[in-house]
């Protein structure tokens, strides 16, 4: 029987699909009998989702990078 | 070509239009800039993708679209990234500083490995939710950039580009478990940063 310990341990390689079938089914049997790493999880795929919300840094030069590389491509051709 | 989006926007940069090279930019700069990131670190960081623009734009013509174009660009960036580096070839650093706010480490386990303090169960369940607090948002940015240069560079491609697993190895060339053992220890520091905040209401 997986511990919670080992559950947490685990909880990245269930989130990418890296689990072995054997492993899989261990962590669901895991998971069937434990709202506290149910918690675990749920918070996990939220936090994953946090990650993807937060907003994308401005890049400043972004105008002038564009009109350079646009350039080069027109005196290219 | 397999990829529709790809080929439209290929053909308006490969006309020269501006707007098309804004869009570009925009979309793919932020990945691109992490695969640097990871492979020269910060101080190197902007002059590769400098570079790599260039390159991009030198071979835009020769571009088949055998693979997507963020796939091209990322290669293209990571391959000038090594350029640089020659061959001063780092190490994977897997040592592991400890974040900022709250652990999931060892402390939070009984020797039986059953959880001694649970997992705090959050207020919110919508990502959206738990940003309106400014605070938080200052926490998970003290979070990120206190991991190391390959680790956010890890976590950011994996979580914000969607990159595969084996895409961030190639990218990168470090074996994937290493990859693993990365990702795992930063996603790790960002649910225990959500947590400490909703448990305490600070960082
Ligand atoms: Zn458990």
């Amino acid at each position: 029987m997986l511990s919670c310990k080992e559950l947490v341990a685990n909880s990245s390689d269930l989130l990418d699909s890296q689990l072995s079938l054997r492993q899989r089914l261990a962590v669901q049997m895991h998971l069937a009998m434990c709202y506290r790493c149910r918690r675990f999880i749920k918070q996990m795929r939220l936090s994953q989702r946090v990650l993807r919300a937060l907003p994308d840094a401005a890049i400043p030069e972004l105008e002038e990078l564009a009109a350079r590389l646009a350039e080069e491509v027109r005196t290219r051709r | 070509m397999d990829y529709p989006a790809d080929s439209a926007l290929l053909a308006r940069l490969l006309a020269g239009e501006e707007k098309a090279f804004r869009e570009l930019v925009a979309t793919y700069q932020g990945a691109m800039r992490a695969v640097a990131f990871a492979i020269v670190g910060s101080r190197n960081a902007d002059e590769v993708v400098q570079d790599a623009w260039l390159a991009v734009v030198r071979n835009l013509k020769g571009f088949q679209g055998r693979s997507s174009l963020k796939t091209w660009l990322l290669t293209i960036t990571a391959n000038t990234a090594k350029t640089r580096l020659k061959h001063n070839r780092r190490e994977v650093l897997l040592d592991d500083l400890p974040g900022p706010h709250g652990t999931v480490g060892e402390k939070r386990f009984a020797d039986d490995g059953h959880w001694l303090r649970e997992p705090f169960a959050w207020h919110q369940d919508t990502p959206e939710a738990l940003l309106t607090e400014e605070e938080l948002r200052e926490c998970l940015e003290k979070t990120l950039t206190s991991l190391s240069e390959l680790q956010g560079s890890v976590l950011l491609l994996r979580e914000r580009q969607g990159l595969e697993l084996e895409e961030i190895c190639n990218l990168l060339q470090i074996s994937l478990s290493n990859v693993r053992v990365l990702l795992h220890r930063a996603r790790l520091k960002v649910f225990a940063t959500l947590e400490h905040f909703e448990e305490t209401g600070q960082c």
